[in-house]
């Protein structure tokens, strides 16, 4: 199918228009039951519909734009937003998202494999395919491995802090005291999280994804929190980023406002799984998904490196390994979703038959319990 | 007799001080050492958790659910040691240990400085600098250890009843001081504060059962107890431990009844007087239908700051008044809660509902009411209304109003009046009506997005674009935050009206 102003936009049909909603709505759904940023689905998704990477990347930021705000309000009702933490970050993040900026676009107008998928757009696609792979690879594994671990009994099921307790030792002046968070963070570390973060965010929208993670595990901030201040920072750096890919012509309002329509309404019900669901389980299903997504993306990147002539095999594998690419990446999306839906119903069942009040009669010479 | 709380700071004096006021009243003497010792014998390792505190950065789950058992076992060690007589106890702001407690004197010592200073270069052989800086550093970490288990400043010193300064003032002398104080009628037990102790205990001693009974030591419980009943609030995905919570506290002393409520969360409604028949009961219960939450009701009488009298006009608390000198602190449960038990049958009603999560009640000034707001409970709303009855409407609003506004600085949960409450919860017509506009202009911005897609391409890609690439970052400045706020918002309406928000 022939993209429109040469290699920038897809052609919208009923068929793929659905496909994004849809996408929308099994990242909203994961979104709200992980806590963090669903662009890990949404970006190689959209790349699987033949989205070029660094639209997908900008057009996703333009949909959390929003997204991020309305969440960010919702948190800071709850008390949940630590804005002296959220600022420090962004004061980072925004030069990290401009070097990430500048990277894509640099990397896309060297173009590459014209007429394939994503354009001709190969080498930027397999930048972002790369670190894609790298990041969610570490994050992924490191989730997994908290998530099914043998714990001892006394350290209940919170997150692992081995990694926030060392950093904390390291003798890194001037600290900073975060009062909603409670914790107290060696300054050059915060900054350092921001710049990676935006650039993350700028690279492949998956900033987020990286910054709740990091600041639970590497700060020891609480999770609740942790989510809050990266909204509240990423609707700043998002904004930041969705402005400056626009500039540089990279956002389709079109694939954002499709995005939007599915993703907010998974988010109410992704929020609401997490009510009911254990913790463990919930970043058991984030990582199995985020790991899928990691191979999603590997498969696909034999087709780039090809494109760019640094691996030669037949033509006629192409549309394998990208079908599998997106049969994978929608089986985990799509089975994420449905396993967060089917743990919602089966818990709004469950606690229809306890009995939610167990009375115990005391009085009693006879100890009978009513 | 009142339990003298004395706390001070080591090498300070207070020890010697407390030991020489228990000599000399010939009280019993019990300090920190003796209550850590004990919690080291539970399984609460406080060497560690004071390590922790000072040495890593957050406050961990694992460390709050220490400190929660660590201050169960303070308190029932204190409680025990004091329901056997007179009790003289020296740590760090221990008194924050009997919130609604009045039989106890709060004393503060102050120490001399270069006293200190050569009694640390004495016993601990360092030189002059390195004291100075233990010192620093021990008071430092205490300040830290205070603000973590009990949430104050050490050094407010608003939360005494008595400071002493050893300045000048000798550690025999300042002794008979405390002893003449000890004595007034002001710190002597009420049926009132000592049942409030009670209660202390059987909470306490309901956490430390819970804690070290391995079926439930892992669960996420939250324990309030009123008039010997037991509310135990559990969380959806622990509801196996529902029928083993009344085995595990089966037979503890003082415990008449023991009910369970599974919640998501909880919700604080705070009032002066309940009805369960009236509209804001059906509202709050509506609301913790929705949110799957446990209400937990305190009944609040306004008494005017801290420390005030509180009118007593039932027959119980007019026979505590003789014994007290004329001052007294709260009232006994069933006497503030009114003749018409309206405040109980509030509370058998949630229980009949699923969604109790216990009730009791507080008088007195504002501090009092934030002390009886558990902090190891995570509320997710206060409800505040209903209170002030005995003012003309204007100032109950102002009050109510004024109260809240206070409580917004003590307890993390947004404040809600019944009447936001309402707002919230209902879709008003006002509210409809906005939805509907948003609606609209959703379906509208769309139709011009996907009607018009080569002009909005071409600003955002295209020849256009090269022309002018601003216009793209304004479009999407203002289009993006636009769509999503309407959209929202239109959901949120939505997911009110299906009642699944």
């Amino acid at each position: 199918m022939p993209m429109l102003f040469g290699d920038l936009f897809i052609h919208l049909t009923w068929a793929n228009a659905l496909a994004l909603v849809l996408l929308g709505l099994v990242g909203g759904v994961i979104s709200g039951f992980a806590g963090s940023g669903a662009a890990f689905i949404m970006t190689p998704g959209m790349m699987n519909l033949r989205v070029p990477g660094v639209v997908a990347v900008g057009s996703n930021m333009a949909h959390r734009f929003g997204n991020n705000m309305m969440g960010a309000k919702r948190h800071a009702g709850l008390g949940n937003v630590d804005k002296r933490l959220s600022i420090l970050l962004l004061v980072t993040a925004v030069i990290g998202v401009q070097i990430a900026v500048w990277i894509n676009s640099t990397l896309f107008k060297m173009g590459g494999g014209e007429g394939h998928e994503g354009g001709g757009g190969a080498m930027s696609n397999l930048y972002i395919s790369l670190i894609f792979i790298g990041v969610l690879t570490f994050v992924g594994a490191f989730m997994l491995r908290d998530a099914v671990r043998p714990r001892d009994s006394k350290e209940g099921s919170g997150p692992s802090m081995k990694l926030a307790n060392m950093l904390s030792r390291l003798p890194l002046p001037p600290y900073v005291r975060f009062p909603v968070a409670d914790v107290r963070i060696s300054l050059w570390l915060v900054l350092l999280l921001g710049l990676v973060v935006g650039f993350l965010d700028g690279t492949v929208a998956i900033g987020g994804f990286l910054g709740v993670p990091a600041m639970i595990y590497l700060f020891g901030v609480p999770t609740t929190v942790a989510t809050g201040s990266e909204l509240f920072m990423a609707m700043f750096g998002g904004a930041w980023g969705a402005i400056s890919y626009a500039y540089q012509g990279f956002v389709d309002l079109r694939l954002s406002c499709l995005l939007l329509l599915g993703s907010l309404m998974g988010v109410y019900i992704g929020a609401y799984g997490t009510k009911v669901v254990k913790e463990v389980l919930v970043r058991l299903v984030a990582s199995s998904i985020i790991l899928l997504c990691v191979v999603s993306r590997a498969v696909a990147v034999p087709v780039y490196l090809r494109q760019l002539n640094f691996l030669h095999f037949s033509e006629g594998w192409e549309p394998w390994l990208k079908g599998v690419s997106t049969a994978i990446l929608f089986a985990a999306g799509v089975g994420g979703a449905g396993l967060v839906l089917f743990y919602v119903v089966k818990a709004t069942l469950e606690r229809r038959k306890v009995h939610s009040t167990l009375l115990v009669r005391k009085a009693a010479a006879d100890g009978r319990v009513s | 007799m009142p339990i003298v709380f004395v706390s001070g700071v080591p090498f300070g004096g207070g020890e010697r001080l407390a030991k020489e006021l228990a000599r000399k009243l010939g009280y019993a003497f019990l300090d920190r050492e003796e209550v850590v010792a004990r919690a080291n014998e539970s399984g609460i390792p406080v060497g560690k958790l004071e390590v922790a505190l000072v040495k890593k950065p957050a406050v961990q789950e694992r460390m709050v659910r220490l400190r929660d058992r660590y201050l169960a076992v303070a308190t029932a060690t204190i409680c025990e040691k004091a329901a056997a007589g007179n009790l003289v106890y020296y740590g760090r702001a221990g008194h924050h240990l009997l919130p609604g407690v009045g039989h106890v004197l709060r004393v503060r010592v102050v120490p001399e400085p270069a006293r200190r200073l050569e009694t640390v270069m004495e016993r601990l052989r360092l030189p002059r600098e390195k004291a100075e800086k233990f010192i620093r550093d021990v008071d430092e970490d205490i300040r830290a250890w205070v603000r973590f288990v009990h949430d104050v400043d050490m050094e407010d010193l608003q939360k005494y009843d008595l400071v002493i300064n050893l300045e000048k003032l000798s550690l025999e002398n300042a002794a008979a001081a405390l002893c003449s104080i000890a004595e007034l009628p002001d710190f002597r037990p009420t049926p009132a504060s000592q049942a409030a102790m009670q209660e202390r205990l059987l909470r306490a001693r309901a956490r430390i059962r819970l804690a070290l009974d391995e079926r439930t030591a892992d669960a996420d419980l939250t324990v309030r107890s009123s008039e010997g009943v037991l509310t135990i609030t559990y969380v959806p995905r622990q509801a196996q431990l529902a029928p083993l919570i009344p085995d595990v506290l089966g037979d503890l002393p003082g415990c008449r009844e023991i009910r369970c409520t599974m919640a998501s969360t909880n919700i604080l409604w705070i009032q002066e007087a309940f009805r369960p028949d009236s509209g804001t009961y059906r509202e709050v219960n509506e609301l913790a239908r929705r949110w799957g939450a446990a209400v937990e009701l305190l009944q609040y009488r306004a008494g005017g700051e801290e420390g005030e009298a509180v009118p007593v006009e039932v027959a119980p608390a007019a026979a505590l008044k003789a014994g007290t000198g004329g001052v007294e602190d709260d009232l006994p449960e069933a006497a503030a809660g009114g003749a018409d038990r309206s405040f109980e049958r509030t509370l058998e009603a949630l229980v009949q509902e699923g969604r109790s999560g216990g009730g009791h009640t507080v008088a007195g000034g504002r501090d009092r009411l934030v002390g009886a707001i558990s902090r190891s409970v995570p509320y997710s709303l206060v409800v505040v209304d209903n209170l002030f009855l005995d003012k003309s409407p204007a100032a109950r609003t102002r009050m109510t109003r004024e109260l809240a506004m206070f409580l917004t600085d003590h307890v993390k949960a947004p404040i809600l009046s019944t009447a936001d409450l309402s707002s919230k919860l209902h879709l008003g017509r006002g509210e409809v009506l906005k939805a509907f506009a948003a609606g609209a202009l959703v379906v509208l911005l769309y139709c011009a997005i996907f009607l018009r897609q080569e002009g909005l391409l071409n600003v955002l890609g295209g020849e256009a674009h090269k022309a002018a690439p601003w216009v793209a970052s304004v479009l999407v400045a203002l289009l993006a935050p636009v769509v999503s706020v309407l959209y929202g918002n239109l959901l949120a309406s939505a997911m009110k009206w299906l009642k699944m928000d």
